[in-house]
């Protein structure tokens, strides 16, 4: 026990450290922890209950609503939306959770569980809840395929582990299934499809008797309403289903099975791109499930700021500049972003500034996810100019020939500070800078850069 | 032209079916045959220009081996007749003697190379990787790609070797040797689209396997460019090939 309040202690003094000389090293004091008591986890006093949300895509955005909402009804929650998923961040957050006695000043925590890194927090603590949102391909490196993570979370998941699971996410519904769960879904939408248009859907045969699936609707990739024709299997029936989803009045309903029929409740939607409807009805679920009544559910989400689409959005003259997030190494999500933005109305230009920058300096990018990611929806007209740059720009040159991008709407800018010369910047065109988490701090530089070139333009009247 | 693509459903991870798109738009006129699980491959009694089969999950590789099994004796005559084969990453692993995870026997395979694959459940293999491919007895030309594997292979079968390892892990961390190649059997753990990244072997493939003798490879030019941009980058003193 000794070594537990050296490790508490040395933690929470690196801490301080870091504050005094202005240092950001939001991992450190956990580093600090089990570097000194391994079993630090184990050890620290934690909240009565704990919340986990896993799955590949919208663990941060979905902790953070769920933060977000509690706090509407004045509820302070330990958490790591300042940290990282895995092992550090979680004890860095731990730490920070208890005082120097080592006692928890928390009833409740959140936290956003990296889906690989499971293998180092269970048993050392066990969430009363966690929410699965999604299993999608993601890094090749880390993560291998969706089935595998899948696996991982069966193997480790504690048993008392109530899971909220997206029952839209077949390989997502696979996960654990002794435990206790609640399934969230959507119901049929105008934008599904029956036969999949993606390159990927990694659950197109029955787990049951491996005959192919049909699908009552698909609405990307795996994700829609499946059963199998030979067995029987099918998509699970959700117990929180959304309905008449309407991104015009930025609402939607929710049909909960446990309530009397045709009783639904409408709710506020967020956001209107689908990753973050669904990150809705996972929060309306959750909350649910820990014993907020519906009226509670409905004034939190009132109480939640909307998150603009365009939360990046700057107007200059005709033109409209957009920094847009678009995870590199994760095909699924960058496929999602690149179908929503060529959807969008008006002509665009795009920057594709996804390459690793850390992997340039290590050793060089694994570039096979881009033939598994949806470049095809860039293949459109109102997409005038593809600039690809840095030390993959070849790559994605190549790539954009594969999905049948004409060669006159590619540039090739081989420096990414050279990126404003390659922009066409057409009168009334919508540029989109699209930046991955290593690029993020260089979208900055770039993104001003950009608008400085825009500003020049609108002044010599270029712009119309 | 017809190219048999075995279970596309399953065997489709790491951009591999990008290897079919390659051919497809190399070939325009090719029949692009897609066996499913369920259904008896094509090459077993009729003639095709290539088979091809990538990588796949773990769950996979076993369903793999329970429908090709029955066809053992049938697909080591075809290798011995000189059918074209391609076979990337894990697919590999269907062709050995077994695959053992954790130290512990998961599956038999086909057993028709003297090979055995070990694998961790955990710890991943990820590297860069370049190797010497033989076209005749005074050329090699260069092959470049990516690891991205949950273990290794071992055994005397790597003696037929498909590639002369230059830069990363042969089949194993011990070897240089990486792949098989049996007649016209080629299987390698290279994981993802190794033709839309190998514009060279691509067209020896097609022009001295598949019969395509005038064919050249999808966007020709810009794959050219990325191909000899990555040779030099990965080759360059001092580049890092292991990822961490």
């Amino acid at each position: 026990m000794l070594r537990y309040y050296i490790a508490l202690w040395a933690a929470k003094l690196s801490l301080v450290a870091l504050k005094i000389t202005k240092h950001n090293g939001t991992n450190f004091p956990g580093i600090v922890a089990l570097r000194i008591c391994p079993d630090f986890l184990t050890r620290v006093a934690k909240p009565e209950t704990i919340i986990g949300v896993t799955g590949t895509n919208g663990k941060t955005t979905v902790s953070n609503l769920i933060k977000d909402a509690l706090a509407v009804k004045g509820v302070q929650v330990l958490s790591n939306s300042h940290g990282s998923n895995i092992a550090t961040g979680v004890a860095t957050s731990f730490m920070n959770g208890v005082n120097i006695f080592g006692k928890c000043r928390y009833k409740m925590a959140v936290l956003e569980i990296d889906e690989r890194s499971v293998t180092k927090f269970f048993p050392a603590f066990e969430p009363d809840y966690m929410i699965v949102n999604n299993l999608t391909r993601d890094s090749i490196m880390r993560n291998g395929h969706p089935e595998y993570i899948a696996g991982i979370l069966t193997k480790y998941m504690p048993a008392k582990t109530k899971l909220i699971i997206n029952g839209d996410d077949l390989i997502a519904c696979s996960v654990s299934p002794d435990n206790e769960r609640k399934y969230f879904g959507i119901s049929r939408m105008d934008t599904d499809v029956e036969e999949c248009i993606n390159l990927i859907n990694d659950m197109m045969i029955c787990p049951e008797c491996n005959e192919m699936l049909k699908y009552d609707y698909l609405r990307y990739h795996h994700i829609g309403k499946a059963y199998c024709p030979n067995c029987g299997f099918k998509s699970p029936e959700c117990d929180y289903l959304g309905v008449n989803v309407d991104t015009d009045a930025m609402s939607i309903n929710v049909v909960e099975k446990a309530e009397p029929l045709n009783e639904t409740v409408s709710y506020k939607l967020i956001n209107d791109s689908v990753f973050n409807i669904y990150n809705v009805v996972a929060l309306v679920a959750l909350l649910r499930e820990i014993g907020y009544s519906s009226a509670d559910v409905k004034e939190m989400l009132e109480g939640i700021e909307i998150v603009k689409t365009r939360f990046n959005e700057k107007q200059f003259g005709t033109y409209t500049f957009i920094r847009q997030m678009s995870k590199e190494k994760n095909a699924l999500a960058s496929s999602r972003v690149f179908d929503y933005v060529s959807s969008r109305p008006g002509d665009k230009e795009l920057v594709l500034m996804m390459n690793c920058l850390g992997d340039t300096k290590t050793w060089s990018e694994n570039m096979c996810w881009l033939y598994d990611c949806d470049f095809e929806f860039l293949n459109n007209d109102s997409i005038r100019n593809i600039v690809v740059t840095g030390e993959r720009a070849k790559d994605y040159y190549l790539r954009l020939q594969y999905a049948g991008v004409p060669v006159d709407r590619i540039t090739i800018v081989p420096d990414e500070k050279d990126i404003p010369s390659g922009l066409k910047l057409f009168p009334y065109s919508n540029v989109y800078l699209f930046y991955g988490t290593d690029s993020l701090e260089l979208s900055y530089v770039i993104g001003e850069a950009i608008e400085e070139t825009m500003k020049k333009k609108v002044a010599e009247g270029g712009d119309r | 032209m017809r190219i048999e693509v075995l279970y596309p459903e399953i065997c489709n991870l790491y951009g591999e079916l990008g290897n079919i798109r390659c051919l497809k738009e190399s070939l325009p006129d090719a029949e692009i045959i897609e066996t499913h699980i369920k259904d008896k491959p094509v090459f077993l009694d009729e003639e095709v220009n290539l088979v091809y089969m990538g990588t796949m999950t773990e769950r996979g590789q076993v369903m793999v081996i329970d429908a090709l099994n029955p066809y053992k004796d049938v697909i080591k005559e075809r290798i011995h007749e000189g059918m074209p084969f391609l076979v990337t990453g894990n697919a590999f692993e269907v062709f050995g003697k077994e695959i053992i995870e954790d130290n512990v026997k998961v599956a038999d395979g086909l057993g028709l190379f003297d090979f055995v694959s070990r694998r961790s459940s955990i710890q991943r293999v990820n590297h860069l990787y370049v190797g010497d491919f033989r076209v005749s007895e005074e050329e090699t030309i260069k092959v470049a790609g990516f690891k991205s594997l949950f273990g290794y292979a071992y055994g005397p079968a790597f003696e037929c070797k498909l590639f002369d390892t230059v830069l990363g892990y042969g089949a194993n961390e011990e070897i240089k040797e990486e792949g098989i190649r049996c007649h016209n059997f080629m299987a390698t753990y290279l994981t993802g689209p190794l033709l839309i990244l190998n514009p060279p072997f691509t067209k020896w493939l097609m022009n001295e396997l598949m019969g395509a003798k005038d064919a050249v490879p999808a966007h020709y030019d810009a794959a050219m460019d990325a191909y000899n941009y990555r040779i030099e980058e990965y080759l360059r003193p001092g580049k890092g090939w292991k990822y961490h």
